[in-house]
């Protein structure tokens, strides 16, 4: 009885090493992507700053003309919303957390009075409403791991087109926004009507000094800038959440990594005591065995 | 001193980045030069060949659209150029033949596409990559 439950160990101990070895290949494989992914968000910034920058100094320049690209309507009839999840799960709590404050968000805008229209990118969030029966506008797949700029032209070009129409009147984004290699987090962002960038307050203290001079004039030049920094956000978010899904994945398969060292651990001492149960019985068997042949004799 | 630091960036990356003597590029409103201590300046530019000169010879690029910004750089009497493009290359770059043959490509979807009496997506594409392929090919010719 005792050798069966012995092999009954062993193969799980197998199984659990066998998982192991996958955990760990992801998490190597994971931990290889977030170099990647981290140096583009680097070499990006240089392109998004500065199309922040040119975009306070136009709303500098003629607060007028900017106003109707800047300012949220009072009442928000209609919002779009845009949910950034990744295609691949197994990656801690990366989708499920943007994808839980977008349902709080879309919960809040109801509240308001506000229809939201739902855009995704990334398939665990398509099949996250679909299973749930919620109407999807439009769901983009297959470029969360490795995004192009070409993307983010197709996703601003789809979400952009209803607020042009003066169906929508706002367009937000829920995003996994990529602080630092140790801290990442779920944000709400309004990306249309364009937002004042905070980020380059400080920096424009010292461009104030002047009269700027606009070509063409910031009326005309809006025109082609919004839907511009509207691609230029959106990219940025995408490579953020690329990064973020690759800490994420990475942190959570080196945990089930190490649940699998334990759990192969408390199995093989089991099973070692399983063993030494049997040849203790077994030995106890023969002495006994023998001792009786004795004195039988 | 008075000093010009020009900076071209793409999306994906920084394309070239460093000091120079001048800054020649073209927008809506024509043809302009960005020297050391030039005014602030905010604008658009066109797909066009934008040269920037210095110490060491020109570099040329082409920017298939953009935008760009002077304004005070990060030291003393530094003058900051920076263009942004959605796409851009240096002209030596180019691999002619490839842009031959999406000119020619872009010409029949062109083409293939002018049946339909209304703008279509595919033909906006179709027309949006002859404009870069024809920049490429003039940029190098």
């Amino acid at each position: 009885m005792a050798g069966g439950q012995e092999r009954i160990l062993r193969r799980r101990i197998r199984s659990v090493q066998s998982t192991r070895k996958i955990t760990k290949a992801m998490e190597l494989i994971a931990a290889s992507q977030i170099s990647r992914s981290q140096a583009r968000i680097v070499a990006n910034r240089p392109y998004r700053n500065g199309m922040r920058r040119i975009i306070v100094e136009a709303a500098k320049g003629d607060p007028a003309a900017a106003a109707k690209l800047l300012v949220t309507p009072e009442h928000v009839e209609s919002a779009i919303v845009l949910v950034l999840t990744g295609d691949r799960g197994l990656s801690g709590a990366y989708n499920s957390s943007a994808l839980r404050a977008g349902e709080r968000l879309v919960r809040k805008l109801e509240s308001e009075g506000t229809s939201a229209r739902l855009y995704s990118v990334g398939k665990k969030a398509g099949a996250f409403y679909r299973f749930r029966g919620i109407e999807l506008v439009e769901g983009f797949v297959g470029m969360s791991d490795r995004p192009t700029f070409e993307d983010a032209r197709r996703i601003a070009a789809a979400v952009a087109a209803p607020f042009v129409a003066g169906e929508a009147q706002q367009v937000l984004l829920v995003s996994t926004r990529f602080l630092s290699a140790a801290s990442q987090g779920v944000e709400v962002e309004q990306l249309l009507p364009l937002t004042k960038p905070a980020i380059v307050e400080e920096e424009t203290e010292k461009v104030l000094k002047g009269y700027t001079e606009f070509e063409p004039e910031v009326a005309q030049l809006l025109q082609t800038l919004a839907p511009k920094a509207l691609e230029s956000e959106i990219f940025s978010a995408l490579l953020e959440g690329a990064a973020s899904f690759h800490v994420s994945q990475q942190r959570a398969m080196a945990a089930a990594t190490d649940n699998a060292d334990e759990l192969g651990q408390n199995l093989s001492r089991i099973m070692n005591r399983a063993r030494q149960d049997s040849i203790t019985t077994e030995i106890m068997e023969i002495v006994g065995g023998a001792e009786a042949l004795r004195s039988g004799k | 001193m008075a000093t010009l630091k020009v900076e071209i960036v793409t999306p994906e990356a920084p394309l070239w980045v460093g000091e120079a003597t001048e800054l020649v590029a073209r927008s809506t409103e024509g043809w302009f030069t960005v020297l050391p201590e030039h005014m602030d300046m905010v604008g658009d530019v066109v797909p066009s060949v934008v040269r920037v000169g210095t110490t060491e010879g020109e570099i040329a690029v082409a920017v298939h659209g953009g935008f760009f910004q002077v304004g005070p750089g990060e030291s003393e009497g530094e003058t900051l150029a920076t263009v942004l493009a959605g796409i851009a290359e240096k002209v030596d770059e180019i691999d002619v033949a490839r842009a031959q043959a999406a000119k020619v490509a872009a010409e029949a979807d062109i083409a293939a596409e002018a049946r339909n009496e209304q703008e279509t997506a595919a033909s906006m594409l179709a027309r949006a990559a002859l404009e870069r392929a024809e920049l490429r090919l003039s940029a190098r010719s």
